[in-house]
């Protein structure tokens, strides 16, 4: 296949997850899903696939009886997609307790989609002295337990090495194709979205060959001219398919993100265990060592500096902060980062996303605008 | 040269020719916008006004709401990059902009050159915009240009503690049930509007000279009580609801030179 025909490959199943689930369910796979931070690992070495939910872009119906309007619609589209039978054949759904609206999303859960167990995952506010460790390992016992009886799946030790190998290979691509991005200005918006959005649909080394093939294929291709908008983008999410269209319409070229569900997932590798060393301990270490990002307790808030010198490193001419409505984690990092931003001379700009939102004028216009700003 | 913008709004249309870049030539107000034969009005009129037909004019950049939908344009621009280069032309030492249109508030910052520093927009919601003023003096059964008249007559002006409109609505009523001065009701309406506005305008960060445009720069009550607000002086430009078509017509002017 050619550049382009990988991207179309990327592009069907960041459309259609729902088609892919149906087809692993249907070649006898177990799929169980996920959202950010869940150790997948763990997952992959019992033999399932982790499969990715961020909500979607749709309108709230049904689950507007579990939650009041002004919750995160990312974790109220979950459950709109739960009650609306979306994810039925899939085992079970682990949730980490990583913001107060996932918190309460577990007690909801369990009422308006019975057929899919809930797992959740606790984790502590505090990873990185030793008991913080302790806790997650526990947390992680647990949702081992939970998973054995949610699958009949029986978590493999053997496996879990090999596991966190084919992770850490394929987390090494995505930030290899995240680097390219920076440098081949043809890719557009939709494309490098939907190689991202596809990750969590796939098993990581069906992902891993197919982005392996597709960055062989960039690398023959001469870049094109810039348009002289390099953007590097902040926040939870930003992967609807009108928001994309609008970086196109006015030439932003995504040249580095922090976003959650893209790069903050793979920017970190997992030490890989020696013979005889518990594989687990070493992916409890993966979580207590992560740094820069909203949904983990730093007093420091070193996030706001790591932003600014990446944004440079990657010759940003501006930094957009996608800011999912009602996301507190987020919200209270913005003002920092924009202050920050400025002082580094970054023109930087807030646009607030939601996953309901039907008309994208104001978005457009504030593209636009800082499109013209940077240009 | 002349060169002409034109700004379609959710509930005007406006125009400006410019001369050479320098001299406004004419300008037009339809009360009528997107959606409607507005554009197409306040188009003709103002070559009217200049005594200009289509052939006369060199470029024409349409902004605002309307702006994709606006045909007979050479080009299309945002309204905030508009408004930067409407209200830098009519006063160069501005650097903080506050815009109240009818739909919509925005606040830009400007760098010594007037070009944007930094802006930030209002959400989807009605309160401290136009159509917040529309609403009540519609409640009180007055034109909303008589609000100023009664707002800087106030004494003691009420609050009105709700930022959505709807609850508002409720409140001004209750508020009339109970006979409050009209001047005290009305200025707490302007309040209103101008806390709604300050909020908005400290999140880009408030640079001085500050200035006001949009239809609701001309309310001296919602002006003053910003001022107010921001603890600086707001001054209102000239010709304060024409700044997005006086740069539309900037940028069409730097199209063509
Ligand atoms: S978007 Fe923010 S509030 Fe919503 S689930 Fe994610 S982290 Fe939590």
């Amino acid at each position: 296949m050619n550049t382009a025909e990988l991207f179309e490959q990327f592009h069907k199943i960041a459309l259609n997850p729902r088609a892919q689930k149906d087809a692993y369910l249907k070649d006898g796979e177990k799929v169980v899903l996920v959202t950010y931070y869940v150790p997948e690992q763990l997952i992959h070495a019992m033999g399932a696939i982790p499969f990715h939910t961020y909500g979607g872009d749709l309108p709230v119906n049904e689950a507007k009886q579990y939650f009041p309007a002004f919750i995160c619609s990312v974790m109220q589209t979950m459950l709109e997609l739960g009650m609306r039978g979306t994810f039925e054949g899939c085992s079970a759904i682990v949730i980490p307790s990583l913001c107060d609206s996932l918190k309460c999303i577990g007690q909801n859960w369990k009422y308006a989609v019975p057929s899919i167990p809930f797992i959740p995952l606790t984790y502590p506010q505090n990873r990185k002295p030793d008991y913080g460790a302790a806790f997650t390992r526990a947390g992680y016992e647990r949702m081992v337990r939970e998973l054995e009886a949610a699958t009949g799946l029986q978590l493999d030790e053997t496996r879990l090495k090999e596991s966190i190998r084919i992770y850490n290979e394929h987390n090494a691509l995505m930030r290899e194709f995240s680097a390219l991005c920076a440098e081949y200005p043809q890719v557009t918006a939709t494309q490098r979205s939907d190689v991202y959005k596809s990750a969590g649909f796939m098993k990581k080394e069906e992902h891993a060959q197919l982005l392996r093939e597709l960055i062989a294929c960039m690398k023959q291709e001469v870049a094109q001219k810039s348009s002289g908008k390099r953007i590097y983008i902040s926040g939870i999410l930003a992967d609807a398919p009108e928001w994309n269209r609008i970086l196109e319409d006015y030439g932003l070229q995504v040249v580095g993100d922090d976003i959650l569900a893209c790069s903050r997932l793979y920017r970190d590798d997992c030490r890989m265990p020696e013979d005889g060393e518990d594989a687990m301990d070493a992916l409890v270490r993966l979580y207590c060592d992560k740094d820069h990002c909203s949904l983990l307790y730093d007093e420091k808030k070193s996030r706001v500096e790591f932003i600014v010198q990446e944004a440079k490193q990657r010759k940003a001419d501006g930094v957009i902060l996608a800011l999912t409505k009602f996301c507190d984690p987020e919200e209270f990092d913005n003002p920092m980062i924009k202050d920050a931003c400025a002082e580094a001379g970054l023109p930087c700009v807030v646009i607030e996303m939601d996953r309901q939102m039907q008309n994208y004028e104001q978005a457009r216009t504030i593209m636009e605008t800082f499109a013209d700003m940077i240009g | 040269m002349y060169t002409l913008g034109i700004d379609i709004g959710s509930t005007t249309s406006k125009c400006v020719i410019l001369e050479d870049g320098k001299m406004i030539r004419a300008m037009s107000l339809v009360t009528a916008g997107t959606g409607t034969n507005g554009p197409a009005q306040a188009y003709e009129q103002v070559l009217q006004s200049a005594g200009l037909t289509q052939a006369d004019l060199d470029y024409v950049v349409a902004t605002g709401y309307g702006r994709k939908t606006y045909e007979a344009a050479d080009a299309q621009m945002s309204e905030l990059t508009c408004h930067a280069k409407g209200v830098y032309f009519q006063n160069p030492k501005c650097r903080t902009i506050i815009d109240i249109g009818g739909q919509d508030a925005k606040v830009i910052r400007l760098n010594e050159n007037g070009g944007i520093a930094d802006f930030v927009m209002n959400d989807k919601c009605a309160a401290g915009t136009g159509r917040f003023l529309d609403v009540m003096a519609g409640l009180l059964q007055m034109p909303v240009s008589d609000l100023q008249k009664y707002a800087l007559a106030a004494k003691e002006p009420v609050r009105i503690s709700s930022t959505c409109t709807v609850f508002a609505e409720s409140e001004v009523i209750s508020q009339l049930s109970q006979n409050v001065d009209m001047a005290n009701l009305v200025a707490g309406i302007c309040n209103s509007v101008a806390s709604r506005t300050a909020a908005l305008a400290k999140r880009a960060g408030i640079r001085e000279t500050v200035c006001m445009s949009g239809g609701v720069a001309q309310n001296h009550g919602v002006l003053s009580a910003l001022s107010r607000e921001l603890d600086v002086p707001v001054v209102e430009v000239e010709y304060a609801q024409y700044m997005g078509a006086l740069g539309a017509a900037i940028a069409a002017y730097e199209k063509v030179i």
